[in-house]
């Protein structure tokens, strides 16, 4: 049961660590955001391949 | 005025991903993740702008754990992660950031902060030398820009495609289910050994595992007789290409399949039960594979990084004095950089397939620097790992103080908890970080399908078999919607 206890075991998940707290000034970017430059970028170096 | 202050108007201000402000149900997170993983390949499949043929792998066999595509956006791949949490472990481990990041929010941030930029630096150290300094990624002059601008050019499609594997992990960690480099290990290495099973050769040009020896049973293709000594060794150490698809190479996938599995459930149990709830009771596992296998892939590459470091050398000066490094092509045949090189298949060690054109010696040599770099290496970047991601005897401990459990027959305070817990974890992180080496060179030695090496079986596994427990207890909580606020 207390394997799960806090947020301090799952991070042994991954190599980058994200925590809950956030600054004001931080800039924040919608997850949606990445994932369409992501794909609009890959579709542009794409369109580029075949042009040329 | 320490480093925090001069630094803090910089790293609190590195652009980080919207958190979600309420519950992400799990359909949505794995959509998310699905949608993520989908990108990922797409990326993984569209060539540089303005690459010419001819360039040679910069990553070799690395590049199925460092989920990297030669000639592609993704290039780089996570390892300009990896390289960043390098740096970051040794700086954590040793204790120089002075970062509380269990307790004080701003050093959490300023954690975050440091990470992201360290990946940054990294991107432009590995990308730049990675275009400019060797012949990786040959430039064929696009627009009429000349080979130095194309170079240029396709340097920023390197480092946009090494800052979205971040923010695509990002992503993941924070509205999908796991973390998204896991994800992405998984995924290169999957890819990899479902090929080197299934592969036929009109297809892919290499054997898969299946299908060749479906054909010479069928007699379709030409094998030995099994009777006679090359027979023999054909059958168990058969290569085509890249695969191995002798009896042996499968076997040693299937035995870190099994012993992954084993070892995630050996573990040590330490009761616990509520200071106040009667019968709440709980166990704390210390697992034998506690650090997990992650700590590996930083030694692995540590290890690509001087072999990296080797190959620009060697071009950026025509020749090296040979006991530096003597090359055949793009292998290393001595100096330190071939003792230094891991053993990545049979081929390169097995004198009885004939391939080995070393003198014994050297091989030993070789052989004993991989497995003492490894088991050593697994060993300390465990202990690390263990320190830095709060795991160690006084974080565990703080956080089963806080959730209100105590050792039952113990006196109910932090000290005495991190004094039984001090029992176990250090000695447990060493020995699995040790075995994990271990199992890693075993692996790469006797080969594995697909070529995956040892270390990428190793990440899959034990990363497939958290992502499996973490579903589960999502699952738990979306049925039981009153557990999430047990688990918090």
């Amino acid at each position: 049961m207390s394997s799960n206890d806090g947020g301090g075991l799952m991070s042994s998940a991954g190599l980058v660590r994200y925590f809950d707290a956030e600054d004001r000034n931080a800039i924040t970017i919608d997850p949606k955001t990445i994932v369409a430059f992501g794909a609009l970028f890959g579709v542009l170096v794409l369109v580029l391949n075949i042009v040329a | 005025m320490s480093w925090k202050d001069t630094a803090e108007p910089l790293l609190t201000r590195m652009p980080s991903v919207a958190r979600p402000d309420r519950h992400v149900p799990f359909k949505r997170k794995l959509g998310w993740t699905a949608g993520v993983l989908v990108l990922f390949f797409f990326l993984r499949n569209i060539n540089l702008y303005g690459l010419g043929t001819g360039g040679s792998n910069a990553f070799g066999r690395f590049s199925s754990i460092l989920a990297t595509q030669q000639g592609s956006i993704l290039q780089l791949g996570i390892g300009p992660i990896v390289t960043a949490s390098i740096v970051l472990q040794l700086l954590g481990g040793a204790d120089l950031l002075g970062l509380d990041t269990q307790n004080n929010p701003r050093d959490q941030i300023l954690y975050q902060g440091l990470q992201k930029l360290l990946v940054l630096v990294m991107i432009v150290l590995t990308g730049f030398p990675m275009v400019f300094a060797a012949d990786f990624l040959p430039a064929e002059p696009v627009f009429g820009l000349g080979v130095a601008g194309t170079k240029w050019l396709m340097f920023a499609q390197i480092f946009v495609g090494g800052v979205l594997i971040l923010y695509m992990d990002e992503v993941i960690s924070k509205w999908g289910v796991g973390s998204g480099i896991g994800l992405f290990i998984i995924a290169g290495v999957s890819q990899s050994l479902v090929g080197g099973l299934i592969a036929i050769p009109q297809i892919s040009g290499n054997w898969g595992f299946i299908p060749y020896w479906i054909g010479a049973v069928a007699g379709i293709v030409d094998a030995p007789s099994v009777l006679t000594g090359q027979g023999i060794t054909q059958l168990m150490f058969h290569t085509s290409g890249q695969n191995y698809i002798g009896l042996i190479a499968i076997l040693t996938t299937l035995s870190i399949f099994v012993i992954v599995v084993y070892a995630e459930s050996v573990r040590v149990e330490i009761p616990l039960s509520h200071a106040r709830v009667k019968g709440a009771r709980g166990r704390f596992p210390v697992k034998l594979i506690y650090a997990s296998v992650l700590p590996m892939i930083l030694v692995r590459a540590l290890q690509m990084n001087i072999q990296f470091l080797g190959r620009i050398l060697k071009q950026q000066l025509g020749t090296l004095p040979a006991w530096l490094g003597q090359y055949s092509g793009s292998q290393p045949t001595g100096g330190l950089f071939y003792y230094m090189a891991p053993i990545q298949s049979p081929g390169e060690w097995a004198w009885f397939l004939g391939g080995v054109s070393q003198p014994a010696w050297k091989i030993l040599t070789r052989v004993g620097v991989d497995l003492t770099f490894m088991i050593i290496g697994g060993a300390i970047f465990a202990i690390f790992w263990v320190e830095t991601t709060d795991m160690g005897p006084e974080a565990t401990a703080q956080q089963i103080q806080d959730s209100g459990m105590q050792i039952p027959g113990f006196r109910q305070s932090p000290g005495v908890l991190e004094k039984v817990l001090g029992r176990y974890i250090p000695q447990v992180t060493v020995i699995g970080g040790a075995l994990v080496g271990l199992l890693a060179v075993m692996a790469n030695m006797l080969g594995t399908i697909g070529g995956v090496t040892g270390t990428g079986l190793l990440l899959t596994v034990s990363i497939t078999y958290k992502l499996y427990e973490e579903i589960a207890e999502e699952q738990l909580m979306e049925m039981h919607p009153m557990m999430r606020q047990m688990f918090g």
